[in-house]
């Protein structure tokens, strides 16, 4: 047997047929992967370096600037927005939505109808989230007659304090003694009380100030009719005491000064205490009849000026934490806007049924006889479920929580969609940043670059957890 | 007598037995997840009924109110969109160009995943594993970090081929599929560890090449993962905004993403095209969604990386 | 510790039309040691998750103590219940799955603290008071189960095929501690197994169920000796009795019983033959246990049969040796020492008390 050594002629020639026999082998099978590594490396690998690179450059691309770019990022206010907005909805929506696809996945084991249950929950997933960012806009909508949400809550305002017939108007501050004018001042309880006192047997007249010819074209107000004494009862008359023609209030009616009609009216005695109700007819005139002998006064009680249904504006960005007077920067970084809270109540509905579906599937895989040897230790409902599903359940939730984490890093699509344009500032997020530094406006896109380089950071470590606990 | 006990699986009884002993507290469930059920269908039914309206009913009452007076519901707007027809920037436009876009992605990842899949399950060279990590690796880029260069690198391709795929719905398809071959080959490849190496020995022996084999062996039995992946891809491209925003902002024909988007834009929104744009948007993927449930949650505990 | 009973047991479950459980009646005094048997399926384990209230009961009655326990939830019956798959609680350390049970009753610290560290000791548990089920073998899960139930110092045990996921060395060993963990409580055991071998050699008393029906409840003397029918004669002892359809035939002097080939005949003494009278039945099924037949010529009464050696099993001690007699087949167990080749043509009997004899139809003991 003859042995082959290093350098032997008879050795090359077999290492080259070998490596020859290796391609010739594994060719096809590098051609099948070689479209997917060619694309990954154009338009996934190369773009990530070059986005890094750019970070370090200037607008133009050609200038080498260091840190700049991100020392821009960190000082400037529209960029620092971003970031509280990020921080607000990753402090708040991953929890929610995986508490609330946790209650309802346990909750749907014990219905018949679980099927049908899910399919609701989970289809939102399926809309755009700009088709979602729509509808909910829609709901949230300040106007009582499109958005559902403030429709209920002047449904649930109207019914505890229903507006008057003369509302105040709260913009600027109006209260009903504001609006007392002759023999009429301000009473308890945000009324109007007359000022003398009346007896049976006498009228009364009160006058009432600043009220709106809207007001009085609605409700129909006629010319008032001066009031005629009444046997054992009290007339009177309440008109709107301000007349365009004359200069100053007067106690004599003048022509085109007009009865207020509608007006709820309480006979107050002496001791303070209602003794009889009325409404004004549309000249203004009332009467209380078979009054007993006293000394009485006359109240416009409060409820006549109640303010209407403001209505929320769900999408603005007034702040939910205190922040007037702080300067443009601290501003920025502490207000909480409405909005923020309206946009994740939205996406919460789009998501709860991934969480769901995600944590049901780890519920069905938890063994049955562990909750009934629970059970027959002595544990009650709750107490299984704090003790014993939701600890077993820990590594569903938290693939959940960080999976939702991830997902709210990147959010674009709803802000842009939902938030009207007064809003989209205070609104904005990192990923709105990228897009509008890099692709509207004034171009930016070395700020852009660091941008997007500084998402990738938050990113990265998000996701690289997230890939050990599912393959392991 | 028939054994009846092994009929009903235990597990079945059990379950059965212990939610009938909290019969009570059952009610009470059914209530709540009814209440939320209906909260869940609210805003979906809200766009409905706003699509079903007539544009000058949307200011002056709620849409609830169609409950108290059904009269109110009419065709009409769908009937506009339909009487537009094509034209540009129109809805039916739109919804073409999403399929557009849609449906070469969807088809391009799934063939791609799969060779790829292929390769790095059935090959026979070294450093496998090691590439298929580092793809998987890949999903954890936002695609944000790519739009950029991405625009250039098309510009570039402009100036030395003379075709530049900005602004071309090819230019979003490209991008897309980049960012759909991670997750994919990730699906993909750990389906086909799944399939016994053996039926590949015998393909072989009866003289069939490599892409006959791929092709008449291993894709037929993948297919239920190839249906997973089509079905979150095609979800997924077809409610994208971003990317087409980048690429096809200005553009005539747009997807209907971005053509929800502009209405929204614009101060007096007429929310009959909105609410009509967003059933039609809505649509499609629903009927992906509803034909194919079942790959769907498959696809959705996959997805979780997503 | 308790007694239980079982009045009248039923157990129907939604849409099926056959009982699980049907009209079992059973008494258990307190202290003692008694196993549910049967083959799969035959509603032991329902029998048994029924007394722990974990199914509902169709009809019938359960009684732990003095009480009626039927509209009792689980944890208000006092019960511990040590499961097939142990049903440990994964995420607890050894120690916390075993004062899990008292935590929620309030018991005070210390209480807990003596009450796990006793039971750890009589399972000899104490070094792995800090580790996690995962980090236990299959053996010290099923005593980690085991000492659940003890620190609870429940009225009843309850304990479901609680060795059949263990290897089968393991299983004889657990199999000695239950016994001397079951002598040392003195508590009130009921154990559920589809190994008759567990049941005879650790239960005080065995009820033998199949398809939902009580077959007969004894001591494993009284099975073994005396079993009630054909199934629970054929379910106690290994190898299982041989079985050998027979016929009655009228002679000079009384009764005989042949089988159909002749080569097999018994030549029936009193107590069998008034028996058979008194049945009134022409055909019998004969049993015998393999270990009652012995390689020998007939005394003068017995069985006696010419059979050929088919297989032989050397078993150290013994072997058990596959005949062929006629058409029938049996199992007879002699000593290993036996000259014996495949094919040999032997004469085997056996005495009238290992004789036993059943209902050809209802499968009933004549005896």
């Amino acid at each position: 047997m003859t042995s082959i050594v290093a350098g032997d002629p008879r050795v090359a020639p077999a290492k080259a047929s070998r490596r020859r026999g290796w391609w010739r082998r594994n060719w096809v099978s590098l051609a099948f992967l070689a479209p997917g590594i060619i694309w990954l490396l154009a338009i996934v690998v190369y773009p990530t370096i070059a986005t890094i690179r750019f970070s370090f450059y200037d607008e133009t691309a050609t200038k080498y600037v260091g840190l700049h770019n991100y020392a821009s990022v960190f000082s400037t206010d529209a960029i620092l927005t971003a970031f509280k907005n990020n921080i607000i909805w990753v402090l708040v929506f991953p929890f929610f939505v995986t508490f609330i696809g946790l209650m309802v996945a346990v909750l749907t084991e014990r219905i018949r109808w679980a099927t049908a249950f899910k399919t609701i929950i989970v289809m939102p997933i399926v809309f755009s989230t700009t088709a979602s960012a729509l509808v909910w806009r829609t709901i949230f909508d300040l106007d009582p007659h499109i958005g559902v949400v403030n429709a209920i809550e002047q449904t649930v305002s109207d019914w505890f304090r229903a507006p008057g017939a003369y509302p105040l108007n709260s913009a600027i501050g109006q209260t009903a003694a504001s609006l007392a004018s002759f023999n009429a001042t301000g009473g308890s309880g945000g009324s109007v009380i007359s000022k003398s006192a009346v007896h049976p047997g006498d009228t009364v007249m009160m006058g009432l100030t600043r009220i709106s010819s809207v007001t009085l074209q609605t409700l129909g107000a006629q010319t008032p009719v001066a009031p005629q004494k009444m046997k054992g009862g009290i007339a009177g008359l309440v008109w709107n005491d301000f007349s365009p023609m004359q200069t100053s209030n007067t106690t004599t009616i003048v022509s085109d000064e007009h009865g207020l009609p509608n007006l709820r009216l309480s006979l107050v005695s002496s001791t303070g205490t209602s003794v009889a109700s009325t409404v004004t007819n549309s000249s203004g005139g009332f009467s209380f009849s078979h009054v007993a002998p006293g000394s009485y006064h006359v109240e416009i009680v409060g409820s006549n000026f109640q303010t209407a249904f403001l209505g929320t504006f769900w999408l603005g960005s007034q702040s939910l934490t205190p922040v007037n007077g702080l300067n443009q920067t601290a501003q920025s970084l502490l207000s909480v806007p409405l909005i923020d809270l309206a946009m994740i109540i939205s996406y919460i509905w789009i998501w709860a049924g991934f969480a769901m579906v995600l944590i049901g599937a780890g519920l069905a895989a938890i063994n049955r006889e562990v909750l009934e040897a629970a059970e027959i230790d002595g544990a009650t409902d709750w107490q299984k479920l704090r003790r014993v599903t939701i600890p077993m359940l820990a590594p569903v939730l938290t693939v959940v929580f960080v999976t939702m984490v991830i997902n709210v890093l990147k959010v674009f699509d709803i802000i842009l969609n939902m938030a009207p344009g007064s809003s989209q500032g205070p609104a904005t997020t990192l990923a709105l940043s990228i897009y509008n530094d890099g692709f509207t406006g004034g171009i930016h896109s070395g700020v852009a670059s660091a941008i997007a380089v500084i998402l990738f950071l938050l990113v990265v470590p998000a996701m690289l957890w997230n890939l050990r606990k599912i393959k392991g | 007598m028939k054994l009846m006990s092994t009929l009903t699986p235990a597990k079945d009884r059990r379950v059965v037995a212990l939610a009938k002993r909290l019969h009570l507290s059952k009610a009470v469930v059914n209530v709540i997840l009814a209440l939320v059920a209906v909260f869940w269908l609210v805003p979906t039914i809200s766009l409905l009924v706003i699509s079903l309206r007539p544009e000058a009913l949307f200011g002056q009452s709620g849409w609830w109110k169609v409950f108290t007076a059904p009269s109110q519901l009419t065709w009409g707007n769908y009937a506009t969109i339909f009487s537009q027809g094509f034209t540009s920037g129109g809805v039916l436009d739109s919804l073409v160009t999403s399929l557009e876009i849609t449906i070469p992605v969807t088809i391009l990842v799934a063939l791609i995943s799969s060779l790829a899949a292929y390769s790095l399950v059935f090959g026979s060279w070294r450093g496998r594993d090691m590439i298929f990590l580092v793809i998987v690796g890949l999903m954890v880029v936002p695609l944000q970090v790519a739009l950029i260069p991405v625009v250039q690198l098309y510009r570039e391709m402009g100036n030395l081929f003379g075709l530049n795929p900005y602004g071309t719905i090819p230019g979003v398809i490209i991008f897309h599929v980049a960012f759909g071959l991670p997750f994919g080959i990730f699906l993909m490849r750990n389906f086909l560890t799944g399939i016994p190496k053996d039926l590949l020995e015998a393909g072989r022996i009866e003289g069939a090449g490599e892409w006959k084999i791929f092709y008449r062996i291993v894709l037929p039995l993948a297919l239920p993962a190839i249906a997973s992946l089509a079905i979150f891809q095609f979800i997924w491209v077809w409610n994208d905004l971003l990317v087409a925003l980048v690429f096809l902002g200005g553009n005539v024909h747009t997807p209907l993403t971005i053509f929800l988007y502009d209405q929204t834009r614009s101060l007096a929104a007429n929310y009959w095209i909105v609410s009509t744009g967003a059933v039609v948007s809505i649509f499609v993927p629903l009927i992906v969604f509803f034909s194919f449930q079942r790959y769907f949650v498959r696809g959705v505990l996959a997805g979780a990386v997503k | 510790m308790s007694s239980v009973t079982l009045r009248e047991l039923t157990k129907r479950y939604d849409g099926n039309d056959a009982l699980s459980l049907d009209s079992v009646s059973l008494d258990v005094a307190h202290g003692e040691f008694i196993c549910l048997v049967g083959p799969s399926g035959c509603g032991k384990t329902t029998a048994l998750r029924m007394i722990a209230g974990l199914e509902s009961v169709t009809s019938g009655e359960i009684e732990i103590g003095d009480r009626v326990v039927n509209d009792l939830s689980p944890r208000d019956r006092d019960i511990a219940l040590v499961f097939q798959s142990y049903a440990l609680y994964p995420h607890m350390t050894v120690f916390d799955n075993m004062s899990f049970g008292l935590k929620l009753r309030k018991v005070p610290k210390d209480e807990i603290k003596t009450a796990v560290t006793d039971a750890a000791r009589i399972l000899d548990l104490e070094r792995y008071l800090d580790r996690k089920p995962a980090q236990l073998s299959g053996g010290q899960r099923q005593r980690v189960a085991l000492g659940r139930a003890i620190v609870r110092n429940p009225a009843v045990f309850l304990m479901d095929e609680p060795l059949s996921n263990l290897d089968a060395k393991l299983r004889v060993q657990t199999r000695a501690e239950i016994a001397r963990l079951h002598y040392r409580l003195g508590a009130t055991m009921i154990y559920v197994t589809h190994d008759q071998v567990e049941a005879m050699t650790m239960a005080d008393r065995i009820a033998v169920i199949n398809m939902g029906k009580l077959e007969q409840v004894g001591t494993p003397r009284e099975l073994y000796d005396r079993p009630a029918n054909q199934f629970v004669a054929g379910f106690i002892g290994s190898p299982s009795m041989n079985f050998v359809p027979m016929q009655v035939e009228s002679v000079d002097d009384g009764l005989r019983v042949v089988s159909a080939g002749g080569d097999m005949d018994i030549i029936l003494d009193d107590v069998d033959s008034s028996a058979i009278r008194r049945a009134g039945v022409s055909e019998v099924v004969m049993g015998v246990r393999p270990e009652h037949i012995d390689h020998l010529p007939r005394n003068d009464r017995g069985l006696q049969l010419r059979a050929s050696v088919d297989v032989i099993e050397f078993l150290g001690n013994d072997e058990h040796v596959h005949l062929n007699s006629g058409d029938h087949e049996l199992v007879a167990i002699v000593d290993a020492r036996t000259p014996l080749t495949i094919g040999d043509s032997l004469t085997l009997s056996a005495s009238s008390e290992a004789i036993h004899l059943f209902h050809p139809e209802t499968g009933v003991a004549l005896k």
